[in-house]
């Protein structure tokens, strides 16, 4: 990978190069309060783009996977039916994209287009989306309690999957290509060549920046890994889990590595059907209820059990070489019952601490 | 299929007639408006389903009870929610969708030079009758062939004609119980449950070398699954195929999927052995 050096008045100028080259660039913003969000650059807001900010609670996802995303149009008429798929993939930049979110999107590659049946919808997207990774650098701003990318070991700067990575180093910033369309951007006169000092520099920047994850959760992922896979956690812990879950579906809403969803047609004219689908949530009773009313996964704690199986079996993570939680930590700041990921692996933790001692 | 293909495009079917099954059941005879999505299409396997779309309303999963080896493509359905209720209203000429074939299907050669016992209850036997036909076209390739088959009453039994006709021939023993029958009801046959059959008098069901396909409604399920335990049917002899919300068919949409199994893709097949291991009731 090339890296460059640019001076930190410039780093929107690399806004304005990929809107040249026909990206529409969207970029985190701060609203009123601790808010912040993702939405498109434009000449009115783009000095209103901030480098350093607590990660948006609605994650980049839904660039690449829309929340409702048309699939297909069917025509009815003169004794025919004409199916049209509808696409929507333009050329879109996301500026400023968290390494946790890299690593979601980078999930989302595995699933959606890794395997057999690849995602046409999904493929299209994805082709037509830049990446620029900003390095969470800033611990006042960047990092919150909830942040556990250090454990889930996509963060705080990611190793892969992104076009260009930014690192604030002070007054200067460090732009490393992953691609080689992020690495045609370095034609430009903006960038320069660094030298030994800035990769000094951004070593003890990383350093630092790795103290100010909160530790609970560090070590203990691997364990969760390890009992859940091998099916020794206790049922106790996952009643729990249910008893705590108020069944919002909230969790799957902000995880950038959910891909649950479902499927509706809505009428949009006189003979004309659209087909969408809609992002769904395994937290939901009616996730896995037939025609009839028989539902194989009633109670809730089956159904958090799911969700928790579902990220951290290892037959999963083999199957895709990608883990489906990425410790972005919005679960755990979004879940009024405390049930996000790292609770729920302290839980286990917990749990699996009583019984050694019971044993012992 | 093709690995361009947009997964989730329907193609476009057309209903040649409607047959009547039992109450709230009907067989849907059609075919493709292409002709090379039909030549493709046929090359399904047993146990396999397809998607079927009813646009403005939805799409669901829908077993396939022919057998690749008849000519005529059909679904036989219960009327049971939005869809299949708006399917039910189809008439000759009518114009849905097909995705599909999807699933592993039942691999019915590995099962050559082996005994084939069917257990199917109520609407279960829809999808084996696929197994059953391609057995009884393929009759050389196994040894016995037995269908045991149970429905609420008589007027519920499905297939009542292929019924009759392979209770009459020779390469196949088939034997059919109801749970019970009405005043009105002309049945001279058993009265039971589906495993009542098991214990009549005469009835010799080989267990060694032998495959247990069963069918069924989840209480059915449970009692034939011990029944057969008993007889002595080793866990990975008994095959079965699971029934679950779906909307993609295609591994992506995650209803189906219990423990690591996509019902979809990794099934809907599974022997008992991997089901009791999925842990989750049928």
């Amino acid at each position: 990978m090339k890296a460059r050096i640019l001076d930190r008045r410039d780093v929107l100028k690399i806004v304005d190069l990929l809107k040249r080259q026909g990206y529409e660039v969207i970029a985190p913003f701060r609203g009123r309060g601790r808010d912040t969000f993702f939405d498109t650059v434009s000449d009115e807001n783009r000095e209103r783009i901030e480098l350093h900010l607590p990660n948006p609670y609605y994650p980049p996802k839904r660039y690449v996977l829309p929340h409702i995303e048309p699939l297909l149009n069917a025509h009815s008429g003169n004794g025919g039916i004409r199916i049209q798929p509808t696409f929507d993939d333009p050329k879109r930049a996301i500026f400023g994209i968290r390494s946790c979110d890299v690593a979601g999107i980078y999930h989302l590659d595995r699933f959606y287009i890794g395997r057999e049946f690849r995602d046409t919808y999904y493929e299209r997207r994805r082709k037509n989306l830049f990446l620029v990774n900003m390095v969470c650098t800033d611990p006042g701003e960047d990092i919150n309690r909830e942040c556990f990318c250090m454990c889930a070991d996509t963060g705080p700067a990611s190793r892969d999957h992104f076009d260009m990575q930014l690192m604030d180093l002070g007054d200067e910033f460090m732009a490393v290509a992953g691609t080689a369309r992020g690495e045609a951007l370095f034609d430009d006169p903006i960038f320069r060549r660094g030298g030994e000092g800035h990769l000094k520099r951004r070593a003890e920047i990383l350093n630092g920046v790795r103290s100010h994850f909160k530790n609970t959760t560090r070590s203990w992922f691997s364990a969760a890994v390890r009992q859940i896979t091998q099916g020794t956690v206790l049922e106790k812990t996952w009643e729990e889990v249910g008893d705590r879950c108020l069944e919002c579906g909230g969790c799957t809403y902000v995880c950038p590595a959910c891909t649950c969803f479902t499927v509706s047609d809505r009428k949009v004219a006189p003979g004309e059907v659209e087909r969408v689908r809609v992002w769904d949530s395994c937290a939901l009773l009616g996730f896995t209820r037939m025609a009839g009313g028989h539902n194989p996964r009633r109670a809730v704690h089956d159904r958090r059990n799911r969700r928790f199986f579902r990220k951290l079996e290892h037959h999963f993570i083999e199957r895709e070489l990608s883990m489906a939680c990425v410790g972005c930590g919005r679960c755990a700041a979004v879940c009024h019952g405390d049930v996000g990921m790292p609770s729920v692996v302290e839980m286990i933790r917990r749990a699996t601490m009583e019984t050694d001692n019971n044993e012992s | 299929m093709n690995p361009d293909d947009n997964i989730y495009l329907p193609r476009i079917a057309v209903v040649d007639r409607v047959s009547d099954e039992i109450p709230e059941v009907k067989t849907f005879y059609w075919h493709f408006e292409d002709d090379a999505d039909q030549q493709a299409f046929r090359k399904f396997r047993p146990g396999q389903f397809a998607q079927v779309s009813i646009f403005g309303v939805g799409e669901f999963p829908a077993s396939l009870p022919p057998s690749p080896t008849e000519d005529e493509t059909f679904f036989t359905v219960r009327s049971v929610g939005s869809c299949t209720a708006a399917l039910h209203q189809l008439k000759p000429g009518d114009k849905f969708g097909v995705r599909g074939p999807y699933g592993n299907g039942f691999p019915m050669e590995e099962y050559y030079g082996r005994s084939l016992v069917f257990v199917a209850g109520g609407i279960g036997l829809i999808p084996l009758r696929s197994c059953i036909v391609y057995a009884l076209k393929n009759r050389e390739k196994y040894d016995r062939i037995l269908v045991f088959y149970g429905a609420r009453s008589p007027r519920e039994l499905m297939y009542l004609p292929s019924l009759r006709e392979w209770e009459r021939s020779a390469g196949i023993e088939c034997r059919l119980t109801v749970d019970r029958k009405g005043p009105e009801d002309e049945w001279e046959g058993n009265i039971g449950v589906v495993g009542s059959l098991f214990k009549i008098p005469g009835t010799n069901i080989p267990v060694d070398n032998t495959i247990a396909f069963v069918c069924g409604p989840p209480v059915m399920f449970r009692f034939v699954i011990r029944d057969l335990l008993g007889l002595g049917f080793r866990e990975q002899d008994i095959v079965s195929t699971l029934e679950r919300y779906m909307k993609c068919g295609v591994g992506k949409c995650g209803h189906c999927c219990i423990g690591v199994a996509y019902v979809c893709t990794q099934g809907p097949v599974f022997t008992y052995e991997q089901i009791r291991n999925l842990g989750e009731d049928i």
